[in-house]
């Protein structure tokens, strides 16, 4: 990056002012609702004592300074204004259980994009389910936690095959969480390698990475130069710790692959984020990219 | 509780396989042959499963009007309407149905290897050419694909969405094969994973045949047709259910001409001790409903 005098100049600043697409941001909810709401379906698959019975977010171990707000008034004014302070244009939400998140979508369509949280579990259910959330709700992505999925479904499951098969159809990208999951369950299902099979057998389908891919990220890396369609996207990771192949992927060949996505309220403040952002060291010509322009290329959004 | 031809022909039987005799038979199983690797089925077979039947149909290459033929072998066994495997390339299918539309309608031969074009091409068959149902040969395919392989979800899903039957092989294929891709125990997934997927053996589920008398008794769209068999062969599992608590789910289906004549099967038929309210539904009724064929 160029040196400047104003420590505020430079290309992450120019492509920051141009605003940021995040595709990962979530509803602030008071402690207890996400505690007894949020977490509860997670919790049934979590055995250790400590998890069950200390953690309220199931990944805590892991995060410092969850996001914690009480009781909430307003969560959609919360978020609007959180995203206001760090020029975050679009939100990415999750509308499939959220209520909350569902109206706000329809009532700000300039401020939120409309994503699918999908239960492969249901079968045909769900994949009839995400068809209608994309006709009547604008839905523009489906989303999908394998580890977290009672039971488990790994990324390579035949359940997940008509799911993957109608965001073909859709013409929709699906953000799925890779890499050993945070919370005390299994990490099989996540296993990075199993990625390879599916974008061989769907190569129209705009598979978006999750949650970091660790600790296989040099594989990430590698499937991402080999299939067109597979991208990357940075939720749940303070920049500080983004991976060292990712940055270099992106500085590389993958500048079009990398994708923005932050982790509030679920485990990390936008402040973190934000501040720690303009450090990584990313080449001049990604930062548009990552922040805004590769996500509304993926999601379709109109460039306003 | 014996049945007379002049019965069975009264009914106005269904067909759900047969095909129009044309060309070179060697021809039809190109597709097969490398997955062939016993000299036998390699040099000798002019059938893959030739040693399976006795008088496997014969045709002159020129036989002047094969449509016309097989229409009067139908009127002469009171088969009203019979289904013939439909595709893109395949002019010939196409204008057949297009011109007996009482008499022919198609089904579509998937290939799960082809990924989501294929599935694209199904979609397209049933708009397009109007076909009642899918096909799916599962030992057959080059790299064979088990039933319950991911591959195939698709492939049911869009069954599902578009309200058609698949008819699967299922059974050890008489073709000198690996086996294990067609074990009925593979249905019971399907058909778990996919309730509403109106699924139908055919080529006899030998020899689990117990097994499948099982599952359609568990899972209410699972069915059974009788392809590939000489009535004489039906098994007795199958036709004990249709006895009882079966005859909704039990079809007629031929093999005309690939490996038997109808002049046997419509003289081994009423050799078939159903019971009396089955054979319509045997014959006719339950294909209606499943395929959706006009009355």
């Amino acid at each position: 990056m160029p040196e400047s005098a104003d420590p505020k100049a430079g290309a992450y600043f120019d492509a920051w002012h141009g605003g940021v697409v995040d595709t990962m941001i979530g509803m602030p909810a008071s402690s207890a609702e996400r505690n007894t709401k949020h977490y509860a379906q997670m919790n049934a698959g979590i055995l250790d004592k400590e998890a069950r019975e200390k953690f309220t977010f199931p990944a805590q171990y892991m995060f410092k300074d969850v996001p914690d707000y009480g009781e909430v008034d307003d969560p959609v004014a919360l978020l609007l204004a959180e995203m206001d302070r760090f020029n975050i244009t679009r939100g990415m939400i999750n509308v499939a259980t959220n209520e909350v998140a569902r109206a706000a979508a329809a009532n700000h369509p300039d401020r939120f994009i409309a994503s699918f949280n999908a239960d492969p579990n249901r079968g045909m259910d769900c994949v009839r389910e995400l068809e209608i959330a994309v006709k009547e709700l604008g839905v523009r992505s489906a989303q999908v936690f394998p580890a977290g999925l009672l039971p488990q479904v790994p990324i390579n499951d035949k359940k997940l095959y008509p799911l993957y098969a109608k965001c073909v159809e859709l013409d929709i990208p699906i953000f799925v969480n890779a890499g050993v999951p945070g919370p005390r369950v299994p990490m099989a299902c996540q296993d990075v390698a199993h990625i390879d099979e599916v974008c061989w057998f769907f190569p129209d389908l705009k598979f978006v990475m999750r949650h970091g891919a660790e600790p296989w990220t040099r594989l990430a890396a590698k499937l991402m130069l080999k299939w067109p369609n597979l991208y990357y996207s940075t939720s749940a990771f303070a920049p500080k710790h983004y991976p060292a192949d990712i940055v270099h992927f992106a500085n590389t060949r993958g500048a079009d692959k990398m994708i923005y996505a932050g982790y509030f309220p679920m485990g990390l403040s936008l402040e973190r984020i934000f501040s720690e952002l303009p450090s990584v060291p990313f080449r001049d010509h990604v930062w548009p990219k990552f922040l805004r322009e590769n996500a509304e290329r993926i999601l379709g959004l109109e460039t306003a | 509780m014996t049945i007379t031809n002049d019965e069975i022909k009264a009914i106005g039987a269904i067909d759900l396989m047969l095909g129009i005799p044309t060309g070179d038979p060697k021809r039809w199983y190109e597709f097969l042959r490398k997955q062939l690797l016993d000299r036998e089925s390699r040099e000798e077979f002019e059938f893959p499963a030739q040693y399976m039947f006795k008088n496997v149909p014969h045709f002159e290459e020129s036989m002047d009007d094969p449509v016309s033929y097989v229409l009067a072998q139908m009127d002469h066994h009171g088969i009203a309407k019979a289904m013939l495997g439909n595709s893109f390339h395949n002019d010939e299918t196409q204008n057949t149905i297009k011109a007996h539309p009482d008499r022919f309608f198609g089904s579509f031969e998937v290939d799960p290897n082809r990924g989501m074009e294929g599935v694209r091409e199904l979609e397209a068959a049933v708009r397009e050419l109007g076909v009642k149902a899918a096909t799916a040969f599962p030992a057959g395919m080059s790299p064979q694909v088990p039933i319950n392989d991911k591959k195939f979800y698709p492939i049911y899903a869009k069954c599902v969405e578009l309200d058609i039957p698949i008819c699967v092989c299922a059974g050890v294929p008489g073709p000198r094969v690996p086996f294990a891709p067609q074990e009925v125990a593979l249905i019971d997934e399907v058909c778990w994973f996919f309730p509403d997927l109106k699924f139908v053996t055919r080529h006899g589920c030998e020899p689990w045949a117990d097994l499948a008398v099982k599952l359609m008794l568990k899972w209410p769209n699972l069915h059974y047709s009788t392809s590939a068999f000489a009535p004489k062969f039906y098994p007795k599992d199958v036709i004990d259910y249709a006895n009882t608590r079966g005859a909704e789910k039990v079809m007629y289906a031929g093999y005309f001409p690939m490996g038997l004549t109808l002049d046997r099967i419509f003289s081994e038929l009423p050799g078939v001790p159903f019971r009396d309210h089955v054979w319509p539904k045997f014959l006719r009724e339950n294909a209606q409903r499943v395929f959706q064929l006009d009355a």
